[in-house]
């Protein structure tokens, strides 16, 4: 609501020139919609990888945030064909991986049991296994990195008003190593 | 047309016509009808509505399903339109279609559009530097092009006049080769920029300048701002979506509103101009011939002056097609340089360096602005193998990253946790090119689009002189990166990079001293049709190097001023 409230300031201020659009109360959050392009059983499979790389502790993990659902769209919509594929069938070979190794499926193991099929996909004989861990790694660092729970809890993320300091210190502790 | 009334031709007949409601055709109509003329602005897309209609202006970073990036399906459709950087998941309601517009392009050259009111003006990357008698002697003094008309001394009252009422930020910094203008304030420069100006300033005796950029931004509204319902940008750099503040300048927001609120303007959307209508019996153009973009009907309005502010290449294009028995080669082209000598800026290379320094400093916040590097080269003489020089853009960041090569939680911790890198900065060259007879626009003889026009025909490439231009961009700027303490240092040259996507294409109809070598006069005026004026990118006699669109606004504010003038006199 915050940003309705800034644009009937905006129309207050400047007076009549201004119309409010039907946009400015009509969204949800919700509003992209939801895309499936996995089996259930397969969405759930990626759930859990993705919570394997960023798991849920006192905060959110990326399964809680929707994170797969956001590698699948970008999968489908962004990367074409090749890597549609290479989802599929790493998604089979960390099943069987953890049928191998474990003799349960991958989404039955504890935490460490999870982190060890990963790395073993990573390091199959098969070079899909080490391109789908890279690839859905990559994605789930970038979902939850531009999650709504990261962007404005952790980056303080704000559209307006916004501002520019050219010159400012880094704080002591990020000199050290972390901002 | 055979049931028309008198009244209907009375219905359709107005003062003053503009073709093209983008930046120029935003500041004729402003322009025409705050001097009284009822004025016909013609838009050949949709309606764009300030704020009503930018859909996704206020949208989060994380309502948008793919984080800004172009889906395949688009990319794979659109490849034209994808390449330009501006683009955007936000954006592409703003871009035309490569399908639903096409080009002939005989040489590769990406052809960037946004047909709708307000034009590109929505889309631009908002810089706006001023042009010296630097860049206006440029043709005489090296021998390309024709003389320009004008110099400096004529542009910039007018540079003035434009600059109060659009709102342009900027620090006074005292320079011959980049005037200063009627400046709000300036943004800052980041901690690593200043020590680059600082650097500048000592090892070549203040002869390479680097300055914040001027923009058209309001850092600082103006009660002129205000009456146009415009206030104070708030650092979003979501430009390309349209901005609900009216933070920076555009058509929509600022000089269409301007002109409805006279009463004198009937904007008219989905009206593709095919032609200009010559009449013979008056020696001038009478009016212009429309194709409604919807039903495809043709419809002919009138009126006494005509404004072509149909960006470029369209203004090439629309001239080209207004053929007559008088001018078979298209309206005011007896010499045959129409869709000639169209030149660009070489935006084709980048470089990029980092500082290992400052590492107690960042930057805070968002800055829709960078740096600038004015021309410095072959300025006051020529001292290279090439002709003329580059300006260039200069920006900073303090790089973050964090740690991913972990799992599990300790992924997440890393994360959390993003270490400053070195400072990075990045520059790209904006090289004025050499108008050619070879760098030409012409309509194709067989493909027409949609609505019956032929379609455009595009020859357009780099040549020599720009490929030496790049090496000594490269070579200039290694050398000041150097000394001024920056390491690893890149150059990032893409030879593939067509021209086009700079979205700074200008001439084909240049303005000149002499009917024999040139298009328009010295107030835009075609030579022999002298109630058509020209005051877009289609007019510049030469490119120099700065961001072309405030010229463009002084241009026509000029033009208009004198066509009005001229009016009255009862000469036009």
């Amino acid at each position: 609501m915050q940003r309705r409230s800034v644009l009937k300031n905006l129309a207050m201020t400047i007076g009549g020139l201004v119309s409010l659009p039907a946009w400015a109360s009509g969204w949800t959050p919700d509003s992209l919609g939801s895309i499936s392009t996995l089996s259930v059983d397969n969405e759930t499979l990626l759930a859990d990888i993705v919570d394997t790389f960023i798991p849920e502790t006192t905060t959110p993990g990326a399964k809680s945030l929707n994170v797969h659902k956001f590698a699948m769209r970008m999968i489908n919509d962004c990367y074409g064909e090749a890597a549609q594929t290479t989802l599929l069938q790493g998604l089979a070979l960390a099943d069987t991986t953890a049928q191998q190794t474990y003799n349960k499926p991958f989404s039955a193991g504890d935490a460490t049991q999870r982190m060890d099929v990963l790395t073993k996909v990573s390091a199959s004989a098969d070079p899909t296994g080490k391109a789908f861990v890279d690839m859905v790694k990559k994605l789930t660092i970038q979902g939850y990195m531009n999650s709504e729970y990261y962007l404005v809890n952790v980056e303080k993320f704000n559209m307006a008003p916004g501002f520019y300091h050219g010159c400012v210190p880094v704080p002591k502790l990020a000199v050290n190593g972390s901002k | 047309m055979s049931f028309l009334t008198i009244d209907s031709v009375k219905d359709r007949t107005f003062d003053a016509i503009v073709v093209g409601s983008g930046i120029s055709g935003g500041w004729a109509a402003k322009e025409l009808t705050g001097k009284g003329l009822r004025t016909l602005v013609l838009e050949r897309g949709r309606d764009v509505k300030h704020i009503t209609d930018y859909p996704t202006t206020m949208m989060q970073p994380w309502e948008f399903a793919h984080l800004g990036q172009l889906s395949k399906e688009y990319i794979d459709a659109n490849p034209v339109a994808s390449r330009c950087y501006a683009n955007r998941e936000d954006a592409t309601h703003f871009f035309v279609k490569d399908a639903e517009h096409p080009y002939v392009q005989e040489k590769p050259f990406d052809w960037i559009r946004g047909y709708h009111v307000g034009g590109k003006s929505l889309m631009w990357a908002r810089g706006t530097q001023r042009w010296s008698d630097y860049d206006f002697d440029g043709p005489a003094r090296d021998g390309f092009a024709v003389d320009w008309p004008i110099r400096y001394a004529d542009i910039a009252p007018w540079y003035s006049y434009v600059e109060k009422f659009a709102g342009i930020s900027g620090n006074k910094d005292g320079l011959s080769t980049l005037p200063d203008g009627e400046f709000l304030p300036p943004h800052e420069q980041s901690c690593v920029e200043k020590h680059f100006t600082d650097q500048m300033a000592k090892r070549y005796n203040g002869t390479r300048p680097v300055i914040i950029g001027r923009c058209a931004h309001l850092t600082k509204p103006q009660p002129i701002h205000y009456q146009q319902g415009r206030t104070q940008c708030q650092n979003r750099s979501l430009c390309q979506r349209g901005c609900p503040y009216g933070g920076y300048f555009s058509s929509n927001s600022s000089t269409l509103p301007w002109a409805a609120k006279t009463g004198k303007m009937t904007l008219r959307p989905d009206s593709v101009v095919h032609s200009i209508i010559y009449d013979e019996k008056l020696g001038k153009a009478s009016g212009v011939r429309v194709v409604d973009a919807h039903t495809k009907e043709m419809t002919e309005y009138y009126a006494k002056i005509i404004f072509l502010n149909a960006a470029c290449l369209n203004t090439n294009l629309v001239l080209l097609n207004s053929k007559s028995s008088r001018f078979p080669n298209g309206l005011g082209n007896d010499n045959g340089l129409l869709g000639k000598y169209v030149a660009f800026h070489n935006f084709r290379t980048t470089i990029s360096a980092e500082h290992e320094g400052f590492q107690d400093t960042t930057t805070e916040g968002i800055r829709p602005n960078g740096s600038y590097i004015p021309r410095f080269r072959n300025v006051a003489k020529q001292e290279t193998d090439f002709l003329r020089g580059y300006a260039a853009g200069f920006g900073s960041s303090r790089a973050t990253s964090v740690d991913t090569s972990a799992m599990g939680e300790d992924l997440k911790t890393s994360l959390m946790q993003p270490k400053y890198g070195n400072w990075r900065v990045s520059s790209h060259m904006m090289g004025e090119t050499i108008p050619k007879e070879s760098n030409y626009v012409a309509l194709d003889s067989a493909l027409t689009d949609a609505w019956g026009v032929p379609q455009l025909k595009i020859s357009v490439g780099y040549d020599d002189n720009d490929e030496k231009m790049i090496a000594d961009f490269h070579e200039q700027m290694t050398e000041m990166l150097t000394v001024s303490g920056f390491t690893n240092i890149k150059t990032h040259d893409k030879p593939d990079k067509a021209p086009g996507l700079d979205i700074h294409e200008m001439g084909g109809v240049r303005m000149g001293r002499d009917p024999k070598t040139s298009m328009l006069n010295k107030w835009n005026q075609l030579h022999t049709c002298k109630n058509v004026f020209v005051t877009d990118g289609a007019c510049m006699t030469s490119t120099s190097t700065q961001n072309p669109s405030l010229t463009f606004m002084a241009i026509t504010a000029r033009a208009a001023d004198h066509a009005v003038k001229e009016m009255k006199k009862g000469l036009l």
